[in-house]
């Protein structure tokens, strides 16, 4: 991957870097892709893909309400509230 | 015993566990006794229940698996202050089962690493030799077992993480078939690929704790049931034959001299031992890197300072304050998974690495059913070397990744793999791991407490049982 490249994969990520972090993620990265693709050795050719090895459908929960989590406490976790909303920067 | 210490001497114990926790750190928090037990409801009681073992004694738990009260750091900045307020639902039924959670563990940032040198929140090292780490990711868990504080640890696994540092520090660690234990409250890293398990030194403590925890949860849509006959406790003679890997592993030499004591020493006990290969074994890295970075990158979008977590000190916007926020409070290591991640799942790329990564899991799985038509179990070793330095240039990240080839095969293929103690090597312990069909937990544990005959569990000098310690204290007589 060339640095352009990884600065807009950096950009995708919504990490925001400097050079000296992104020179030294640089070395890792490559080291990385060049170590996978080891992959291209293996004929997959028809093969199906696996996306989970047990699972075979997707299944839902009952759409019902639950009490074991109070919201309260959920809130408690939040960096910034004002009364019982989440505050941010503002947006314009 | 620890029903007993656990109803009448929790002060004395939490004593124990701050002092001789301080030699390898292994726990990020120790909660106060009133902390250790909270009621539950029962409407996460299931059918099971009633068949379900009695747990009664105190588990430490991995800093990635939720336990009200507790903080919920996954070793990182990012979630540091973070307090649980709910149960994990593995955490729910180990209570149900008369469980206490006493503290929790350091991990390598997310799990992502084999050392536990990647936490952000502290060093811990193995009881064996404290210039050594404990393995990863989930070393504090593992390191609290062998320094004797606690006979069970909960950890997670996703490719390794549970059984590397079982090796390391010389415990059992037991990664379940994918699925078979809920992984609602465990911090997602990635899904179709990680597994609550269990840490111990005792083989029995190790098989009940798994017992108490597995089942279907309606709160984890890829939870599933263990079938009926894979529920009930095996004879150790219903496994005949057992497969050992051939050719040239890559082993350390005290590795390779361990796993042939240890193929032997099976044979002794009857086992038919047989050599096997695994044709897709050089491919197993690559594609669990591929898919596991996809995931991760996936997974941990969710962090970004809004709702909970780090929030940078001022920011312009709420863009800015996200892009902040993670990068303040990610590790080295999440950023190069996240940004790989990234990259694998790109539109143009990703046939080429995610797509391929996904297509290999299936030559893979293809492989070990073949060879399970053949063998009833695969002995491999956990790693390829015994616990390394704090820092060990020849260890580096990318070695200790490309190390992950024997655990991270059962990950892909969602089976069991338990790694079994197996002696010493150089004052060292070594760990082989044990791996089997999906739902073949019950096979593993009962070769597994068949060679526990020949090859017990040691515990490293410096360590002292909580009997051992309240004598030598002066408390007298055993609780």
């Amino acid at each position: 991957m060339d640095t352009s490249e990884l600065k807009t994969t950096i950009d995708m990520a919504m990490l925001e870097l400097d050079e000296t972090q992104v020179a030294s993620l640089e070395g890792a990265v490559g080291q990385m892709l060049e170590y996978f693709a080891l992959m291209s050795g293996i004929d997959v050719e028809g093969v199906e893909p696996t996306t989970h090895a047990l699972v075979t459908a997707n299944r839902l929960r009952p759409d019902s309400p639950r009490t074991d989590v109070d919201p309260d406490s959920l809130l408690e976790n939040a960096p910034d509230l004002e009364d019982r909303l989440v505050a941010i920067p503002n947006v314009l | 015993m620890w029903d007993r210490i656990l109803s009448d001497a929790r002060d004395e114990y939490a004593r124990f566990l701050r002092e001789q926790d301080a030699p390898t750190a292994s726990f990020l928090e120790i909660g106060a006794p009133p902390q250790w037990s909270a009621p539950v409801s029962a409407e996460h009681d299931d059918a099971l229940s009633a068949s379900r073992p009695s747990v009664t004694f105190p588990i430490a738990v991995k800093d990635n698996i939720a336990v009200k009260g507790y903080h919920l750091s996954c070793g990182s900045r990012m979630l540091q202050d973070l307090v649980s307020p709910y149960d994990a639902a593995a955490v729910t039924r180990l209570r149900h089962a008369g469980a206490q959670f006493v503290g929790k563990t350091n991990m390598d940032e997310f799990g992502m690493g084999s050392s536990t040198d990647t936490s952000a929140l502290g060093r811990t090292s193995n009881p064996w030799d404290t210039e050594r780490v404990a393995g990863g990711s989930s070393g504090g868990s593992a390191a609290a077992v062998a320094q004797q504080l606690v006979p069970v640890a909960l950890g997670s696994d996703t490719g390794g993480s549970i059984r590397q540092p079982a090796a390391f520090c010389g415990v059992y660690g037991l990664k379940p078939t994918y699925g078979t234990v809920s992984r609602y409250g465990l911090v997602a890293y990635a899904s179709s690929l990680e597994v609550v398990g269990v840490l111990g030194s005792d083989i029995d403590h190790v098989a009940d704790t798994y017992r108490a925890m597995r089942g279907e949860d309606a709160q984890d849509h890829t939870s599933v049931a263990v079938p009926g006959e894979a529920l009930q406790p095996a004879a150790a003679d219903a496994v005949k034959t057992i497969g050992v890997l051939q050719g040239d592993l890559g082993l350390d030499e005290s590795v390779a001299r361990n796993y042939a004591a240890t193929a032997e020493a099976l044979r002794d006990l009857g086992y038919n031992v047989v050599p096997i290969d695994l044709s897709t074994l050089e491919y197993v890295v690559p594609a669990y890197y591929t898919i596991a970075a996809a995931e991760a990158s996936a997974n941990l979008a969710r962090f970004n300072g809004v709702r909970y977590g780090h929030r940078p000190v001022f920011s312009e916007n709420p863009e800015e304050l996200m892009r902040q926020a993670r990068s303040e409070a990610f590790g080295d290591e999440v950023k190069l998974r996240i940004v790989l991640g990234t990259y694998v799942l790109r539109s143009g790329f990703q046939d080429q690495y995610y797509t391929r990564a996904q297509k290999i899991r299936t030559l893979i799985r293809r492989e070990l059913d073949a060879r399970f038509g053949e063998v009833d179990l695969i002995l491999s070793p956990t790693f390829p070397v015994q616990a390394f330095r704090h820092g060990d240039q020849a260890m580096d990240a990318f070695q200790q990744k490309v190390a992950d080839r024997f655990t991270g095969t059962a990950n892909l293929a969602a089976i069991p793999a338990l790694t079994v103690p197996s002696g010493l090597e150089g004052g060292l312990p070594v760990g082989m791991q044990l791996m089997g069909p999906a739902f073949s937990e019950e096979k593993l544990f009962a070769v597994a407490g068949r060679l526990a005959t020949v090859q017990p569990v040691v515990f490293p000098d410096g360590s002292r049982s909580f009997d051992e310690w309240r004598t030598a204290n002066g408390a007298g007589g055993g609780a």
